[in-house]
């Protein structure tokens, strides 16, 4: 039996459209402490305007997010990675705002060494091929300390050799650290293999 | 090594056919008030670096110079930054900006004469015509940053001073530099034009104006080439610099 103190994320009523075209209607969700909850469904079906209203990026028209905590990392499509920095640097720039240095350094090498980039922590983005960018930014969001973790097609775009060998890496770094995952993606090959619970939206 | 010798020796090359053209000019109206030939200007010019009040004149002119444009710059940048940041700062700004862009320069200096020592008046009117071509580069630089970046940022409650230093100031850097070339050649030309207005006692504009009312035309040009060459000089040490930290931020 599920009790409410068994969720990190609750979704009430939620409503958002754009213009006259409603992209979320009267959505309820409960998403799982640590535990990986995909969110799957067709493109345009409002996937990436849910995490966007849970990290807070946009507002609902109605309806409410309940939320435990409000640390959240988040991977996007995008690797968003500070060009002139190096990865390590990259991933020190969300840390040091409330770290010190030394326990930033020993962080950024667990994650580092979890995602085998501990040789590349002096490249700068430029210098990466799409797969280490990809293990920068799973390494930047777990290095963070944070309860939950959006996860936005973080596959998107990888060949499937590439993909299996970065999913491998992911849940080998999540074993090492659980906490809450809302993983949204269109690929439910990924969604059976990650989700511990599955919502299709439609 | 080659490629560079053979710019050089180009350039060197571009440079004396300018000199022959003006020689040519000069031999063609033959009369030394109105177009001296470029022997005779460099014969005076070897004659002024002998005199003192030549070096005390540049190296006043210089120091005007360059306070101008560090002031510009400073103001440029921060007010710049402050406005990218705050719609309403900047809406405020924009009406002051707009009447500083379109004053003559010879309104401002002259109002210039009337509030200030003649000293700082190079310097106050290189501010006023300067700051605002920083200012806009600044704010264009601001507007252009990647908001993908800044929404990263947010999410992972990154402090401002880091937003600013990791995100915004690497991302306007080319906005800023390109706003100071323009300023380098610019500064020059107004300092000068102020200080043949308000006559400071060491100065170059002031011996720009005493060649004038002498007919000196030979120590005219003179000093007018010191000025071209200072300005090429604060522009090449510039780009030294520029090239000098890219390549300390790449390392």
């Amino acid at each position: 039996m599920e009790n409410v103190n068994d969720y990190e994320v609750q979704i009430k009523n939620l409503y958002k459209a754009y213009d006259k075209n409603t992209v979320l209607e009267n959505l309820n969700m409960n998403f799982m402490k640590n535990k990986i909850t995909v969110v799957t469904g067709p493109s345009g079906c409002g996937k990436t305007t849910l995490l966007n209203i849970i990290s807070g990026i946009e507002k609902p028209d109605s309806g409410e997010v309940i939320m435990r905590d409000n640390s959240i990392s988040y991977i996007f499509q995008e690797d968003r990675l500070l060009p002139q920095l190096t990865v390590y640097q990259n991933i020190a720039f969300v840390l040091k705002s409330n770290m010190k240095q030394v326990d930033m350094n020993s962080i950024i090498d667990k994650y580092l060494t979890l995602v085998k980039l501990t040789e590349a922590k002096d490249k700068f983005p430029s210098q990466l091929s799409g797969g280490m960018k990809r293990r920068v930014a799973i390494a930047r969001a777990f290095a963070y300390k944070s309860r939950l973790l959006l996860m936005d097609e973080p596959f998107k775009g990888l060949d499937d050799k590439l993909k299996k060998e970065i999913i491998e890496q992911f849940l080998r770094v999540y074993s090492e650290d659980k906490r809450t995952i809302i993983f949204v993606t269109h690929d439910m090959k990924e969604a059976e293999l990650l989700g511990d619970t599955i919502y299709n939206l439609e | 090594m080659k490629i560079s010798i053979t710019k050089v020796s180009r350039k060197l090359f571009i440079l004396l056919f300018w000199i022959f053209v003006w020689e040519l000019c000069s031999l063609f109206i033959n009369n030394d008030i109105l177009l001296p030939s470029p022997i005779e200007v460099f014969q005076v010019l070897m004659k002024l670096f002998y005199k003192s009040y030549f070096w005390l004149s540049v190296f006043s002119s210089v120091g005007r110079v360059l306070l101008g444009l560090l002031l510009s710059i400073g103001i440029g940048v921060v007010m710049g930054i402050i406005a990218g940041l705050n719609k309403y700062v900047e809406e405020l700004l924009e009406p002051l900006l707009i009447t500083i862009k379109s004053t003559p320069i010879m309104s401002i200096i002259i109002l210039a004469l009337v509030w200030f020592k003649s000293t700082n008046v190079a310097i106050f009117t290189s501010i006023l015509i300067c700051f605002p071509i920083i200012y806009t580069n600044v704010l264009q630089g601001i507007k252009s940053v990647d908001l993908q970046l800044i929404q990263m940022a947010d999410i992972y409650k990154v402090k401002n001073k880091y937003i600013i230093k990791d995100i915004y100031i690497p991302s306007i850097k080319h906005y800023i530099v390109s706003g100071i070339l323009m300023c380098l050649g610019l500064g020059w030309k107004v300092s000068v034009t102020s200080e043949v207005l308000a006559t400071p006692k060491y100065s170059i504009g002031l011996n720009l104006l005493n060649s004038k009312a002498m007919l000196e035309t030979s120590e005219l040009f003179a000093w007018t080439v010191v000025v071209v060459l200072l300005s090429f000089a604060f522009e090449l040490a510039f780009k030294y610099y520029m090239k000098k930290t890219d390549k300390l931020s790449v390392n």
